[in-house]
């Protein structure tokens, strides 16, 4: 690794501050978990790190009745597993958490940093996408607040400007009668990284109609994405084996799968299908449960 | 639980448990510089032009090594390998595969000799690379090697072995028995199928590394994490133009093997650099250079065989390709021992087999624990079910019907003598439960299935394995033996076997380090060969010191021969006991002195009736599992693995177990998830996040070892060997058990969930 | 450039100079002659390196020694007291949790971080907490019966 210049600011203007002041040569660095690989591979190689740990507003995680859960971007993957305030108003994130990476990853990895990362193999993006979280970004200029499937570009490719610093994810309380899955897929080991990850969430206010369908995929795209089709399908009707069939159909042709290591097209695309079946399914259980 | 025959806790345990084993990495030298190899980005290419005059006026580089360096020099012969000289310290005058080393420099800091590396210049031309099997064996195709060097003398099981001129087979072993065309004639059914698996990663934690250093000038010292220290010492006296004595091969425990440390690997350059640097220099290669360093043989195997109505096996056609990569290494041993068992371990008369290694630009294919049988096996057990369910005939019987029993005739015309086959065949099927269905699962998608597999493997023959045993004036001993430990427990088994004859206890039993100028010849640690060469080699060591003591206090205390015993650790005389101490005391006048024993094994290919024996003795298990599919992903679960192993006699029960349980883990990941993927001869998955290998989390409820023990008479205590047989049936095994769970046939490693998904869809399209 | 940091390994105060790249397995290592910890796949994957920092096992190759800064770490030489060993030490050697032992440093000192939080885990705790070590010997079986036995299960 080339040598770099190791920054400390122990505010979000500071940090802003000397992004800019590098013009594009240097990273937020959290836990390091997305930009260690790539830059002992030499794909990156920054004039500096800034060293976003110390700074106090990036941190912890608290739920307001009204905004809703707001995690602060250093949150570990660990931290959200085990947080009693996140098992209790989003008992999802503890199951979704326990099969990212590895105990190592989850300890230093950040949320902040693996939103940021725009991997497309993930897990986290795609829960964030169902229940609607946002995201709020501090630059130079200010604060923004946008949805999150707003965040992903491409692979690897944020919107996220190279002295903007991604600050908190909030999400907001969901209505009673929401049921939510995660459902991953991995091709081989269950240390593997995805192959596809399913998140569906129902709501069904009044009489089992869905008044609100959210379905996200992951690792079938450039980005983690909105099967809108499959959500159309659903919306604002009453759940049957049929619909739900049409809808994981439809979810299947939506996504962009890329045959690779993990799979070919074909199988990507069929295992979607059977996933997102599979997850609403479950999702209605839970949100007929309330 | 633990287990140990004696209760002894394993040698090397503690400094292993408190972080205190010094691995090669770990070791630290003064002065020591930092080598780094430039490798080739193209899988075949010539080299037009290397200059390396930037590189070497980089402050802190010491040495830059090129073509340059060994070719036409007087005190070096850069030309080497285990079977065939074909491979050269640096490339000569092409790359032969992704990973090849072209230079080499040394450095007094790592960061130095990284800019060094980039400051290298290189100038390829690209040639059309052979990426495939097939593509090789094309008439007119393009040629890895031009001319491949055979040395005049070598490993005696392979003498007859040559390169076939103007191709790309590395080797073409053949095999005939019989008539094979009157046996398909004979045959009512015949049966032919293709099976395929791809090149894999030993991926040991530990990589390949090595610390070479010239001392006083005059004598090469070499630290390095190999499996066989004297082939290693050799292979450099010859390359370096020394005599044996003045090249000394030291090795500290290794984390792992697996057979790929096995042969010269980054020693020669390793030697090379030091001597060019006049400084110690050590090299310890990333994880991506060890994917480009050494692999296990993928393979196409044609498999066609002929049985009657009632399941008597009576012909088999059958042709190997295994791809061996860009260098020849240790593949013409692995076609010769994939060729002799692609019969399997079953009776069949008429035999007609073609094993072929064959030169591809990839990395070099070398052993692989189970070597070359894994290859063999996944065939030959998979069209075993094949054929059982087309004739309706339980897969079990099948096998016992046509297994090998004692004293049957192998493919090579030789009797089989001490193979416990169907003791392993019936443990395994009781201990899975095979007359009883599986319990169906609570989700209707989801299948469940048993499969079984087994084997039949050889061991190196002819070898060589030499002891001595030390016996101090205290009573305790020493023990040199140069067998590598690497995890399998070695170490402490052969200080078992010394123990034991000896009648002393662990705890007054040193092992001495593997230092070629300190212990005498072994060949490899490797072929599961060390518990039954090394083995006998230190209890005739043993017995020898027990003659010495016999002799002594014959003449010393005046005793008939005939009334001196052995017991508990002392010498029995009709009216006492003595210490061995005493019997020292005795005859050195004072508390010192020293008696050496020493014990040698050679194993031959003709044994002493005159009767032919291809292997020292033979490995014989079986596996079974019991699997989940989801048969709307083809996602696998293993629930349960059993697996069956005749060890012979179990020296250490623990040990053995550990050995089954973890070759059967290895064998999961082979089965399920391991392969080298290219990509024109680029690899896609030079890591160990995309190459994937079993985790905790992976692992069935049961992994259940047996150990059957049909002991052999040459053996020490009557144990035979064990590192590899496990391996061998898993994958057959679980796609045995998936065609009994869901009706498809996978012939093609690793088993992903596509395959399976693919092969259901197909199969409802079908109506099936 | 070098930086100044101040750690306590081992219970032992430490002070050391390291570049800002330096990871914390080649201070450990290198400086500080701590090799139990070792380096096997370069990205965290592998769990050979495995060092806890502050309690929490993080894969030390891919951990800058900058943010060890002021952090309490243990390799698995400070496990013992002494010469009394950790338990978790005494139950891998008496259910033969390893072989070639080149993973065992990662293992030990993560299960120990495991004990330390949940001291009676069940199986499928231990193994989901174990999943991201590797071990190519294939000990899992061995390593499960392990931390059963010194979490006393």
């Amino acid at each position: 690794m080339r040598d770099f210049e190791y920054l400390e600011p122990t505010t979000v203007d500071e940090a802003c501050a000397m992004l800019k002041d590098y013009g594009g040569e240097a990273r937020p660095y959290a836990g390091g978990a997305y930009l260690s690989i790539v830059m002992r591979q030499g794909l990156l190689q920054p004039k500096a790190l800034v060293n976003i740990k110390k700074i106090n507003e990036l941190k912890g995680i608290r739920f307001d009745a009204k905004e809703g859960l707001v995690i602060g971007a250093l949150t570990t993957h660990r931290e959200l597993e085990t947080s009693k305030v996140a098992r209790e108003k989003f008992p999802i994130f503890a199951h979704v958490e326990r099969e990212v990476a590895n105990i190592r990853v989850r300890n230093v990895g950040t949320i902040g940093g693996n939103l940021a990362a725009g991997e497309p193999l993930t897990d986290l993006a795609q829960v964030f996408m169902t229940l609607d979280a946002r995201v709020v970004i501090a630059g130079p200029a200010g604060k923004r607040i946008i949805p999150i499937e707003e965040l992903f570009l491409d692979f690897y490719h944020t919107s996220l400007g190279d002295d903007e610093i991604l600050t908190q994810v909030i999400v907001p309380p969901l209505p009673p009668r929401s049921g939510i899955e995660y459902i991953r897929f991995s091709s081989s080991s269950v240390v593997d990284k995805p192959c596809v990850g399913v998140c569906v969430r129902l709501t069904s206010e009044n009489d089992d109609m869905l008044n609100t369908v959210r379905i996200a995929l992951g690792c079938v795209a450039p980005t983690p994405l909105r099967a809108r089709n499959a959500e159309e399908i659903l919306s604002g009707k009453r759940l049957s084996p049929e619909l739900i069939e049409q809808a994981a159909g439809a979810a299947a042709e939506e996504c962009s799968p890329t045959s690779d290591l993990r799979g070919s097209e074909k199988f990507k695309r069929g295992i979607v299908r059977v996933l997102v079946r599979r997850a609403a399914e479950k999702a209605y259980e839970r949100a007929r449960q309330g | 639980m633990s287990e140990r025959s004696d209760g002894a806790r394993r040698l090397d345990y503690l400094a292993k448990v408190t972080g205190r084993a010094t691995y090669l990495a770990d070791m630290k030298l003064p002065g020591v510089c930092h080598g780094r190899i430039l490798r080739s980005p193209y899988p075949h290419a010539r080299i037009v032009r290397i200059e390396v005059s930037k590189a070497a006026k980089i402050p802190g580089v010491v040495a830059t090594l090129t073509r340059d360096d060994i070719l036409d020099h007087p005190a070096l012969d850069p030309y080497y390998g285990p079977v065939f000289k074909d491979q050269t310290i640096v490339a000569v005058e092409k790359v032969r595969h992704v990973g090849d080393p072209v230079a080499a420099v040394a450095a007094l800091t790592p960061d130095a000799a990284e800019e060094a590396l980039g400051a290298i210049e290189v100038e390829y031309e690209e040639l059309a690379a052979i990426t495939d099997v097939h593509e090789a064996l094309k008439k007119n195709a393009p040629l890895v090697h031009d001319y491949v060097k055979v040395p005049e003398a070598g490993f005696a099981d392979l003498a007859e072995l040559r390169p076939v001129e103007g191709t790309n087979i590395c080797t073409h072993f053949k095999l005939r028995r019989g008539d094979i065309d009157k046996g398909f004639a004979e045959s009512d059914h015949i049966f032919e199928d293709t099976f395929t698996l791809p090149a894999a990663q030993h991926a040991f934690l530990e990589p390949h590394a090595c610390i070479a250093q010239v001392e006083q000038g005059q004598r090469l010292t070499v630290w390095s994490t190999t499996q066989n220290p004297f082939v290693v010492r050799t292979q450099l006296a010859n390359i370096f133009k020394l005599p044996v004595a003045r090249v000394r091969v030291v090795v500290p425990y290794l984390g792992g093997g697996y057979g790929g440390k096995v042969y010269p690997k980054v020693e020669p350059l390793t030697v090379a650099l030091a001597l060019k640097a006049a400084r110690p220099v050590r090299v310890v290669l990333s994880r991506e250079e060890v994917f480009h360093t050494i692999t296990k043989h993928g393979a196409v195997i044609r498999m066609k065989t002929g049985v009657k109505k009632d399941g008597t096996l009576m012909a088999r056609e059958c042709e190997v390709l295994l791809d061996t990569g860009a260098y020849a290494e240790i593949g013409p041993r692995v076609a010769k021992k994939s060729g002799y068992t692609a019969a399997g371990p079953y009776r069949i008369p008429h035999l007609k087999i073609d094993s072929m290694s064959i030169y591809t630009n990839k990395p070099p294919a070398g052993a692989f624990r189970g070597f070359g049988v894994s290859q063999s096996a996944w065939a030959h057990e998979s069209q075993m079910d094949i054929i059982a369910h087309a004739l309706k005939i339980d897969p079990l019987k099948l096998r016992l019907q046509n297994g090998y029993d004692e004293n049957d005739t192998f493919v090579t015309g030789e009797r089989l003598t001490s193979i416990g086959f169907k003791q392993c065949l019936a443990e395994v099927a009781n201990a899975i439960g095979w007359e009883e269905k599986p319990e169906t699962a609570k989700d209707r998608h989801v299948k469940r299935g048993k499969g079984i597999a087994c084997l039949i493997k050889a061991t190196i023959t002819p070898s060589i394995s030499s002891a001595v045993v030390k016996l101090n004036e205290d009573g305790s001993a020493s023990v040199y033996a140069g067998t590598i430990e690497m995890g399998q427990g070695s170490e402490t088994t052969l200080a078992q076997i010394a123990g034991r004859e000896l009648e002393i206890p662990l705890e007054r039993i040193q092992m001495l380090g593997v230092d070629t100028d300190v212990v005498p010849y072994d060949l490899t640690t490797s072929s599961s060969r060390s518990t039954f060469h090394m083995g006998k080699a230190v209890q005739l060591a043993a017995q020898d010191v027990k003659h010495q003591l016999k002799r002594i206090v014959a003449e010393d205390f005046g005793v008939p021969p005939e009334q001196i015993g052995f017991s508990q650790g002392k010498i029995r005389l009709p009216e006492s006991l003595l210490d061995y101490r005493e019997v020292m005391a005795k005859r050195f006048g004072m508390p010192g002195g020293t008696l050496v024993g020493q014990g040698q094994v050679k194993t031959k290919t003709v044994d002493e009736r005159g009767e032919k024996t291809t292997s020292a003795f033979w490995f014989v298990g079986a596996g079974a599992a019991e699997v989940e599919v989801d048969s709307e992903t083809g996602k696998l679960k293993l629930l349960r693995y059993v697996t069956a192993v005749d060890v012979g006699k179990a020296i250490s029960v623990l040990g053995c177990r550990q050995q089954l349980a973890g070759a059967s883990i290895t064998g999961m990941g082979q089965a399920l998830f391991e392969e080298l993927v290219y990509d024109n001869g680029q690899l896609i998955n030079p890591n160990l996040i995309d190459y994937v290998i079993p985790s905790l989390g992976d692992m069935p409820q049961k992994i259940e070892p047996i150990l059957v023990e049909v002991p052999h008479k040459e053996g020490p205590f009557g144990a035979k060997g064990i590192g590899e047989t496990a391996l061998i049936p898993v994958a057959p095994a679980i796609a045995n058990a998936i065609f009994d769970a869901v009706g498809v046939r996978v012939k093609d490693l690793p088993i992903k969930a596509e395959k399976i998904f693919l092969a259901l869809e197909e199969k409802r399209g079908q109506g099936r | 450039m070098k930086k100044h940091i101040r750690l306590r390994v081992n219970g032992l105060d430490r002070e050391l100079e390291v570049s800002t790249g330096a990871t914390l397995l080649d201070t450990v290592r290198d400086q500080l002659d701590l090799t139990a910890a070792k380096l096997g796949c370069e990205m965290q994957v592998c769990g050979a390196c495995t060092l806890l920092v502050d309690g929490k096992p993080v894969s030390a190759c891919s951990y800058l020694a900058l943010d060890a800064d002021g952090a309490e770490i243990l390799t698995t030489e400070g496990l013992a007291q002494g010469d009394k060993l950790h338990p978790l030490q005494e139950s891998f050697m008496e259910m033969g949790a390893l072989q070639c032992g080149y993973c065992t440093s990662g293992f030990l000192l993560a299960a120990k971080a495991l004990l330390d939080e949940n001291p009676r885990p069940s199986e499928d705790e231990i193994r989901e907490y174990l999943a991201g070590n590797f071990c190519r010997c294939g000990c899992y079986g061995e390593i499960l019966q392990a931390v059963k036995r010194a979490a006393g299960i």
